[in-house]
């Protein structure tokens, strides 16, 4: 005898002295009826569990195959439910105004608003190992004579063989200038300092790259179509068939040691080699208002070695942060039949303090409390400093530079505020002052006085 | 310029090296990318594979199994699943992987005999000892109150070769006349009361979980269960007449290429039409294609008719087209 029969013929036997004469009832016949009832309801409920069952397994199957959207202050991403196909939507828009308070030189206009910057971003992952990134900018004044030059700022794909080893093939800044490896996001200044102008920016070609000894090192070295001091590019047209080669090691050797106010420490030394052959005068270089301060004279070239090599480091430690670089930039020019070799100097140092407690870092900084009238959060507020010079080489003159429109050296002090509201907003003020060591022009002879304001957003 | 030619020749040292370590590699991974109810069958396939493949060229083989509906593993691969091989329960979702992933050529299923396909089975009935309902045939289980546990024809090759088989079944009892066939299909259908993505979990729902009245799947699925479920509880019904179903095999051209593994997997599928092969087929309930064998093992394959889906239903493209597309048979049968 079952389970069941154990349960129901006890109940069958009570049941009917309860409710109705004995001689009315026939147990084992209800019983069997009772019996078929209750595996009928059993199959029901083994039914239903087990639909629901499968139900779970299939809304599990789904979820593993359904794309994931999310939306949050790192901007829009699509992804593959195993991240092996990542699309990001990103982007950013910086709206500067600059003023020139001390300059009351007839003729000179340089008061103005602009979008310095305008930059939607796509970037993602393919198959799993390839990451791509597409940059695009359209900033005020841009110049469409220049192809995609000014237009696309980043393409490359990069394929992830592993940590330590890795290929990126496109269009990308160059491994060189520290700062011109932070993002424009991310600056300090409104501007970069000087080092930067005689450092590569963008140029197509191949790098490999990898961090070594659990991230400690990390190394970078790429063959490149190569470009003019502070200059970006893609394409030869104007230049020269010789190819540059970049490389740059950069060490956090305490990253992961237990000294927390060693851990910020990074240090590292970069450098360019190449044969470069201009047709026209190479470009110039501007002041920290991004005035020019020196050209070279017209009849001038590139034409041979042009070498750079830029020590620089940094430091992170709670909410103070110091970054310093150094660049020299030797480059053989021609004016007609004379050649010079000139080497150009510069430097920077620039701090900053959250007064507000934030972790200071060399990437994107996230308030501690957001910025809402609301609640009473103030964002993160961050105090900047920065010196920065430049010495142009003497042998630049007459010849290769003009002694009225070029100075022979410069040097900018600023201090700054940023307000980062949120992840998304950050509002600028600088002011920056610079003395020129000579130059007859009436911006090299009085100095600049630079007030530069930025509102930026991100996502 | 010697800085470029020096990184010129760092980067073919680099190109050097790699190539090197992976043409020195001795231990070989394959994938095969099966159906539901083959895991035991290329446990004990894979193992005698393994030694065969050392002994006769030195290498090293570890053959890694994915299981699952027979459709949704042919999706995988198309979607990027890098099988060596697939060794599925249709030759439509071969043909699926050939149309779609463009990963094997159209007439895969000329290139080893017998259609690609070692081994054989057919659709039978599992039921409860002492088989309570009185099951002896497929009129049997269009009967009210019979509780059918087949998998999903959507995602199961299994459950196809099942509709397929009730179809046939139905033809040859009604002079070829589709519409009662469509009809007997039909309540066969209203008879389930859960349906299975696929042939293992068929089994699950009617073993484990105790529901229904009769298993209707592989042949091969109802001697594993009878084996492992030692206490007796189940018994085998053969129907009268049944489905030959003919699962295929092949090597994933474009992968093997890819990965270089193209001697081997071939080998590998070789392997199952060899005396040893077709033995190990048989053992795991898998009606083997080498005579000799099937004489062998001729008193564990009960006999019955069997009909071909190229005889009755002008192939597998037919077929699909005509019963499982959107809108076809199976679903005007659902949402009645």
């Amino acid at each position: 005898m079952n389970w069941k029969l154990l349960v129901v013929l006890p109940a069958l036997a009570v049941a009917p002295t309860l409710t109705q004469p004995a001689a009315a009832q026939t147990p084992g016949s209800d019983a069997q009826k009772l019996l078929q009832r209750i595996d009928e309801l059993e199959q029901k409920v083994k039914i239903l569990e087990r639909n629901r069952e499968l139900d779970g397994e299939d809304a599990a199957t789904k979820a593993k195959a359904t794309p994931v959207v999310t939306a949050g202050s790192g901007g829009f991403s699509l992804n593959a439910p195993d991240k092996s196909y990542i699309l990001k939507v990103r982007g950013y828009v910086q709206t500067d105004a600059r003023f020139f308070p001390g300059d009351h030189s007839a003729g000179t206009v340089n008061d103005t608003f602009l979008i310095r910057r305008l930059r939607p971003i796509l970037e993602g992952t393919v198959a799993e190992k390839y990451d791509y990134r597409i940059m695009l900018d359209f900033p005020s004044a841009v110049a469409t004579a220049g192809g995609n030059n000014p237009l696309v700022q980043d393409a490359y794909v990069t394929a992830k063989f592993s940590p330590a080893f890795q290929v990126q093939v496109g269009k990308f800044k160059q491994p060189v200038g520290l700062e011109r490896l932070q993002s424009g996001a991310n600056m300090l200044f409104i501007e970069r300092a000087y080092p930067t102008q005689l450092l590569p920016n963008r140029d197509l070609g191949i790098q490999i790259q990898g961090d070594l000894f659990d991230g400690t090192l990390s190394y970078q070295a790429g063959i490149f179509n190569g470009v003019q001091d502070g200059g970006s590019g893609d394409l030869e047209t104007g230049f020269d068939d010789e190819k540059d080669i970049a490389a740059r090691l950069f060490a956090n050797p305490f990253k992961n040691s237990s000294v927390d106010s060693l851990k910020g420490l990074g240090l590292g030394i970069s450098g360019t080699f190449g044969n470069q052959d201009s047709a026209a005068a190479p470009r110039g270089y501007t002041s920290a208002g991004q005035q020019a301060i020196y050209a070279y004279t017209a009849a001038t070239v590139a034409d041979g070695d042009h070498w750079r090599l830029s020590p620089q480091g940094y430091y992170y430690y709670g909410p103070f942060g110091i970054l310093g670089e150094y660049a020299v930039s030797n480059q053989k020019v021609r004016n007609g039949a004379t050649f010079g070799t000139l080497t150009h100097t510069a430097w920077q140092v620039a701090a900053s303090y959250f007064i507000t407690g934030e972790d200071n870092s060399f990437k994107a900084v996230t308030p501690q409390r957001t910025f809402s009238l609301g609640t009473g959060g103030w964002g993160a507020w961050e105090l900047t400093g920065r010196v920065s010079g430049i010495d142009f080489d003497d042998q630049s003159f007459p010849l290769f530079a003009a002694p009225a429109t070029a100075t022979t050296g410069a040097f900018t002090w600023g201090v700054g505020v940023n307000w980062h509201l949120n992840r998304n907003v950050k509002l600028t003020l600088n002011y920056e002052q610079t003395d020129f060591e000579s130059g007859t022009s009436p911006l090299l002879r009085n100095g600049e006085q630079a007030v530069f304001s930025r509102v930026q957003f991100s996502f | 310029m010697k800085l470029i030619t020096h990184l010129n020749k760092l980067f073919l040292l680099a190109g050097l090296a790699v190539f090197a370590s992976a043409a020195s590699a001795k231990d070989i991974k394959l994938l095969n990318v099966s159906y539901d109810p083959t895991r035991e069958l290329y446990q004990d396939f894979n193992t005698a594979f393994a030694k065969h493949w050392q002994a006769k060229t030195g290498d090293k083989v570890t053959v890694q199994q994915s299981h699952g509906g027979s459709g949704k593993q042919a999706r995988s691969v198309i979607d990027g699943l890098e099988a060596d091989v697939v060794t599925l329960a249709l030759a439509y979702d071969v043909d699926a992987i050939a149309e779609k992933g463009r990963l094997l050529p159209a007439d895969w299923q000329k290139r080893l005999p017998q259609n690609s396909s070692p081994y054989t089975s057919t659709i039978v009935f599992l039921v409860r000892k002492g088989n309570p309902k009185g099951i002896k045939d497929w009129n049997d289980l269009v009967k009210p109150g019979i509780g059918i546990i087949p998998a999903n024809p959507k995602t199961s090759g299994a459950a196809r070769w099942t509709y397929l088989a009730a179809w046939g079944y139905a033809l040859r009892q009604n002079n070829g006349d589709e519409a009662k066939a469509k009809e007997f299909v039909a309540n066969f259908y209203k008879n389930v009361p859960v349906f299975d993505t696929g042939a293992r979990g068929a089994t699950t729902t009617f073993i484990q979980r105790g529901i229904g009245d009769v298993l209707v799947g592989w042949e091969n699925e109802a001697f594993l269960a009878l084996k492992e479920q030692s206490a007796g509880g189940y018994e085998l019904v053969v129907p009268s007449v049944s489905i030959l179903a003919e699962p295929p095999v092949t090597v994933v051209d474009k992968v093997v290429k890819r990965r270089g593994t193209a001697d081997v997997a071939k080998g590998y599928l070789d392997y199952l039409y060899s005396d040893e092969g077709q033995e190990i087929a048989a053992r795991n309930y898998y009606r083997p294609r080498s005579a000799a064998v099937a004489a062998k093992f001729a008193d564990k394959f009960p006999k019955l008719q069997f009909f071909t889906i190229d005889e009755v239903f002008g192939g597998w493209q037919k077929a699909t087209k005509a019963h499982f597309a959107d809108g076809g048979h199976f679903d005007q049968i659902q949402r009645k």
